[in-house]
């Protein structure tokens, strides 16, 4: 298993807020290689989750196993750096690991051509569109040849075209990297595309409701009547919760 | 409305290709030009081109001096205690001290250094720092939590933080902290050769005659204005926009 967690609670980070928690006994696990998507409402605490998988925020009480030493993330809003260019965003975490210049910028340049972006390396995130700043996002994530890749929301502010050639690049870097890939997602059909199995949160605190497995063969058709049915019961799951 | 694409004065600057920063050098070429007209006319003969240079230079000189100590200042504070835990416990403490009105700590800075060249710069100092640090500490609380954790996950973490997060985040804040400090800086240093009349453009405009408006006023109130658009112009401008291309949203 690459995480483990045993039953988490985790408050906000804003005094006033800290009578209720964020998160509240939280248990699930996720097999190594697997891609895994969270989904739930608003107030679920998913990204809370998140900051607590990957260590940015101390959890109260719980477990966390972490058999991953590499963790990456893909932001819903990016979080490229603004002072850097496309090349030397994605270079970022491979300067902090003290690669040298000419090595860093060859391992970017290989994965922004992956990403398809190759021809804009020196570009700054200002020029560049929101399909564009989340390939480079991904690409930073992937420098780095991470072992556990979470990603928040990464379609949420795309149009559905570019979103869909995002999800499709997507899966073949899943396949070809064999890492493990920890989603927040809003949309049910995306979710069920992608993943191999889905985490229900609910809210208030959030929780962790079920988690349902998608027993769909690969590549999924999202058209066939298998798909839209587990698109209809993991609607009504959704919906009984909220 | 002037500004509006519509507006007949912006549409003939438009056709004209005088984009704001060719503006600028235009209104600096007609008020230079206007002051040659007036010297060819005689009309600064009575002024004492000398004294009056090396009274500028002085100024300038001091305040140049008394902007890099604030920079390394302000920068070196504001970077350590921004990548502290205890940004929120100095914040409020910073913010009583630099609403303490600078000439109010004059006389401690006489007291202290005499009326010496080294009390001027170390008073400008204090006054200068404040804008530069503030606009830093702002610019790192304000950062987004996403951005703050990016630089996390991908390893800026301890004094490397500062180095590659913290720093380069600031850039813009250092910029506008600095424009606004410099602005100050110009006030503490005048005001400072004023009071203590020491030798510099301050105790020159101190000792111009209180008639009324005469040439030897004018032509230091010009020698400034050069000397800040200048500055403005070469330095300031090119740096905004660089920071606008890069920090843009």
């Amino acid at each position: 298993m690459t995480l483990v967690l045993s039953r988490v609670t985790a408050h906000f980070a804003d005094e006033k807020a800290r009578e209720a928690p964020a998160i509240k006994d939280i248990s699930f696990s996720i097999p190594a290689g697997a891609f895994v998507s969270i989904i739930g409402p608003s107030g679920a605490g998913k990204s809370t989750l998140m900051r607590v998988i990957l260590g940015l925020m101390k959890h109260a009480s719980g477990e966390v196993v972490r058999n991953f030493s590499r963790p990456a993330m893909v932001f819903q809003n990016y979080a490229l750096f603004p002072w850097l260019s496309a090349l030397d965003n994605v270079a970022f975490g491979l300067r902090m690991d003290g690669m040298p210049r000419k090595d860093r910028e060859h391992v970017a340049r290989e994965k922004l051509k992956e990403v398809g972006l190759l021809h804009l390396e020196n570009h700054f995130p200002a020029a560049l569109s929101g399909g564009q700043r989340q390939r480079v996002g991904l690409a930073r994530a992937l420098a780095i040849s991470p072992d556990l890749l979470i990603m928040d929301e990464p379609f949420s502010n795309l149009d559905t075209i570019t979103s869909e050639a995002l999800k499709t690049d997507l899966l073949k870097i899943w396949r070809s990297y064999g890492m493990t890939i920890l989603m927040v997602n809003h949309l049910i059909p995306d979710a069920i595309e992608l993943s191999d199995e889905i985490i229900v949160m609910g809210a208030h605190p959030g929780h962790a409701e079920k988690t349902i497995p998608i027993n769909l063969s690969r590549p999924r058709d999202t058209r066939s009547n298998q798909f839209f049915k587990e698109v209809d019961v993991l609607t009504e799951t959704i919906r009984k919760i909220s | 409305m002037i500004g509006s694409t519509t507006h007949p004065l912006t549409r003939a600057l438009h056709r004209a290709h005088l984009t704001r920063h060719r503006r600028a050098w235009l209104i600096m070429a007609l008020i230079v030009g206007t002051a040659l007209l007036l010297v060819a006319s005689g009309y600064f003969n009575g002024v004492a081109w000398p004294t009056l240079a090396d009274a500028v230079v002085r100024t300038t000189y001091r305040l140049a001096l008394a902007y890099g100590i604030a920079l390394l200042i302000g920068v070196s504070i504001a970077l350590i205690v921004g990548w502290s835990p205890f940004i929120d416990f100095f914040f409020p403490f910073f913010d009583i001290l630099q609403n303490l009105p600078s000439f109010a700590l004059f006389p401690l800075f006489i007291y202290f250094l005499g009326f010496t060249d080294l009390m001027i710069i170390l008073f400008a100092v204090s006054s200068i720092v404040w804008p530069i640090l503030f606009a830093i500490l702002t610019a790192i609380k304000s950062a987004h939590t996403d951005l703050n954790d990016a630089a996390t996950i991908f390893g800026a973490r301890g004094l490397r933080r500062i180095r590659y997060y913290l720093a380069p985040l600031s850039f813009p804040a250092v910029l506008t902290g600095s424009i606004v400090g410099i602005a100050i800086g110009w006030e503490a240093v005048i005001g400072a050769e004023i009071i203590a009349n020491i030798a510099g453009f301050g105790a020159f405009i101190k000792n111009v005659d209180t008639t009324g408006i005469n040439p030897t006023a004018i032509a230091g109130a010009l020698g400034i204005l050069v000397i800040v658009f200048i500055i403005n112009r070469l330095i300031w401008a090119p740096l905004l926009d660089e920071s606008s291309r890069r920090y843009a949203e």
